[in-house]
């Protein structure tokens, strides 16, 4: 009680250096707090824009690399030169005015359907689920192209079409939405043209349940909305595997994808078997492409990505800088006031208290400083963090995806040849979000600022002789 | 209760060796009351010190009560200063934030006494001295006398052996320090305390039952000046 009486007194007289020691010590740890939440809101940012992709629960996926084009084996070239433009699917083409309507694997190779069984059966994993990855490409040409008129190709639409497997709907990308309107894909709908469209996709193309979407040439029911979660970077349309297996543009000799799948879900028992189970998959299939979302998440750019660094990088740097002058500050003023009551704790040891005791009242008050900083630091961050999600313009995270069109031009130059990839862009919203974690943190660096700020001053102390210390003149 | 002998203490400054106090060789009975003279510098204050174990002597002995301050571990001559010696000093050497009383109890604090005890020890002490009324004062709030008497009663509240005063009044007006000086004297008296006490004032001096002259050094005792002012009357 004593001690509290003495340290409250202490403070109290001393309120002007104790409030420019907290507010140091909260300054910097308000900093770190709001450029951790910054940092987990990027990291919340991104994880969304991944499950967008791969759904909730995905840990892993396995992709195989996309097959080299072979225009006698496949795919769909579009050539434009004097005579016109043509539009040739392996050795068939056909000239004029058409529409193209591909539904294809640009980014991804195939995997047999058998590969989804093999990984299932590996000791680390939970649970599978194979998918066909897709986008449909269609492009109006018109027939005045290259003869005499333009020879630029109009812009191809794209959106992104995944082969849902019905028996094992609990991975994927569609288990992360939540059906707004309609219903979900159900097993009956296996062989069934029937699709569920992302709302912000059915909103920009005025469709609702009920209307009808053409995928691969063929008008697919829409039985369903699905929300994805914000920030993330859905597929457009989902149906089911067997259709778009049927649907889609085969590789090589092949001309559909019968059998095949081109992404693989799989979820870890638990969150540390990941690495291993990463290893698993690559020993079983070497050449299959397996991708985490820690690995996933560096193939994103844009602003999301800026931000990523900024938090990471110079916030992380800055707070560093800002913490350790607060330190330094604390510990000088600290020093400073100990030097003045040097004479008072003379008179201390004189009275028999022992140097502990003297020692353990100076790192009372430079603790509880260090707290009241840690307070007030703690909202300040938590105000910071509300501030950056407040006025934080959205981040854009953009994910480069192959359109799987092959362009032949033929100029005075001579012949070129082009892939042009749709670069899909969503918006994120930045959420700041302060975590119990970051705040057990805070606790921890006002502790450790408040006792860094007493402990050299009390090292002072336990060195001073009472007679030094009583002769001291102030 | 103190027996000195052989006590040099030499202190160092840059090259030069200071000699505070020389191969001195003194007794101080229980109860006795001796007052230290001498001008500044000549090892008043460090004698004080060495006796009141504040400092060691660079060589020597200095018993009290058959512990020998010089060779105890810092622990001990700290527990020896809690529990058996009471400083007064000339600048009363207050803790300006707490209260007459809180400082009072400060003295308290490494002797481990329950709260509610320290309390009526230290009313008890506040009352002996005439401040039973002024107890929650800051000593800002306090003229130097009544700062010297809270000085005073937190170097008794503890009931100890020896009591110890640097120049006690030497920051007081003639007035204050009459009242000062009669204050110790009359808890010396009632107390049975043995009471060393340094002073410039002769007229201090006198009131002891010894007067020690300490020059360069050197201490010169002339026992028994003051018979008037000797130890209660058992």
């Amino acid at each position: 009680m004593f001690f509290i009486t003495y340290l409250r007194r202490e403070l109290r007289r001393r309120l002007r250096q104790a409030i420019v020691v907290a507010l140091g010590l909260a300054l910097g740890i308000g900093l770190v707090i709001t450029v951790s939440a910054a940092a987990a809101g990027v990291s919340n940012a991104q994880a969304g824009v991944l499950k967008g992709l791969y759904g909730v629960g995905t840990d892993v996926t396995v992709t195989a690399k996309p097959e080299q084009f072979n225009p006698a084996h496949g795919g769909t070239r579009i050539q434009i030169g004097p005579g016109g433009g043509r539009v040739c699917h392996g050795s068939t083409c056909k000239s004029g005015a058409q529409t193209v309507d591909n539904l294809t694997s640009p980014s991804y190779g195939p995997l047999a359907s058998s590969t989804v069984d093999a990984v299932a059966k590996l000791r680390d994993v939970a649970s599978v689920a194979g998918g066909l990855t897709l986008n449909d490409t269609q492009i109006k040409i018109p027939g005045s192209i290259g003869s005499g008129g333009t020879g630029t190709l109009p812009q191809p639409k794209t959106f992104g079409v995944n082969g849902v497997d019905l028996s094992r709907s609990a991975l994927g990308p569609l288990s992360a939405g939540k059906i707004t309107s309609g219903r979900n894909l159900a097993r009956s709908d296996a062989s069934s043209d029937v699709a569920v469209v992302d709302t912000n996709y059915a909103a920009a193309h005025r469709l609702k349940v009920g209307s009808t979407i053409t995928i691969a040439k063929k008008a697919f029911k829409i039985i369903g909305l699905v929300r994805q979660p914000q920030g993330g970077s859905p597929p457009d349309a989902y149906i089911p595997l067997g259709r778009a297996q049927a649907l889609g543009q085969g590789f090589g000799s092949k001309k559909n994808m019968d059998g095949q799948v081109n992404t693989i879900y799989v979820a870890a028992k638990s969150a540390a078997d990941i690495p291993v189970v990463q290893k698993e998959i690559a020993r079983l299939l070497p050449k299959a492409t397996v991708t985490t979302s820690a690995s996933l998440a560096s193939q994103v750019t844009g602003s999301l990505t800026s931000a990523d660094r900024l938090a990471n990088d110079l916030g992380r740097w800055l707070s560093v800088l800002v913490l350790i002058a607060a330190f330094a500050v604390a510990s000088l003023l600290t020093m400073a006031a100990v030097a003045r009551r040097v004479r008072e704790f003379g008179t201390l040891k004189a009275l028999g208290w022992r140097s502990r005791r003297i020692v353990a009242q100076v790192l009372g008050e430079s603790v509880t400083m260090g707290i009241i900083g840690g307070v007030v630091g703690v909202g300040l961050g938590i105000a910071g963090a509300a501030i950056i999600t407040r006025i934080a313009p959205k981040l854009s995270a953009t994910l480069a995806s192959a359109t799987g069109q092959r362009f032949f031009a033929a100029g005075p130059a001579g012949a070129s040849s082009s892939s042009p990839t749709v670069d899909h862009t969503v918006l994120v919203p930045l959420h700041a979000s302060v975590t119990a974690g970051v705040i057990a943190l805070a606790v921890l660096l006002a502790l450790v600022g408040g006792l860094l700020a007493g402990a050299f001053g009390s090292w002072r102390i336990s060195q001073l002789r009472p007679a030094t210390a009583l002769a001291r003149v102030e | 209760m103190y027996q000195l002998t052989g006590v040099s203490k030499i202190y160092q400054k840059g090259r030069r060796t200071v000699p505070a106090v020389r191969d001195l060789d003194l007794t101080i009975g229980d109860g006795e009351w001796l007052a230290v003279q001498g001008r500044t510098g000549h090892g008043k204050t460090t004698l004080l010190q060495l006796l009141g174990g504040l400092d060691r002597p660079t060589s020597g002995i200095v018993d009290f009560d058959g512990a020998d301050l010089a060779k105890l571990r810092e622990a001990q001559v700290t527990r020896v200063r809690a529990v058996s010696i009471g400083f007064i000093f000339q600048t009363f050497n207050l803790v300006p934030t707490l209260s007459a009383a809180e400082n009072v109890e400060a003295a308290l604090i490494p002797l481990g006494i329950r709260r509610a005890e320290r309390r009526r020890k230290v009313a008890e002490a506040l009352d002996s001295v005439g401040l039973g009324d002024r107890a929650r004062h800051l000593p800002g709030e306090l003229s130097g006398g009544q700062q010297q008497r809270v000085a005073i009663a937190r170097a008794l509240v503890k009931e100890p052996k020896v009591l110890l005063a640097d120049e006690p009044t030497g920051n007081l007006d003639e007035g204050t320090r009459d009242e000062i000086i009669d204050l110790l004297g009359r808890l010396w008296r009632d107390l049975g305390l043995t009471l060393v006490l340094v002073t410039h004032d002769s007229t201090v001096a006198r009131r002891a039952q010894h007067v020690g002259i300490m020059s360069k050094g050197r201490l010169t005792v002339r026992r028994d000046v003051t018979p008037v002012a000797g130890p209660p009357v058992t």
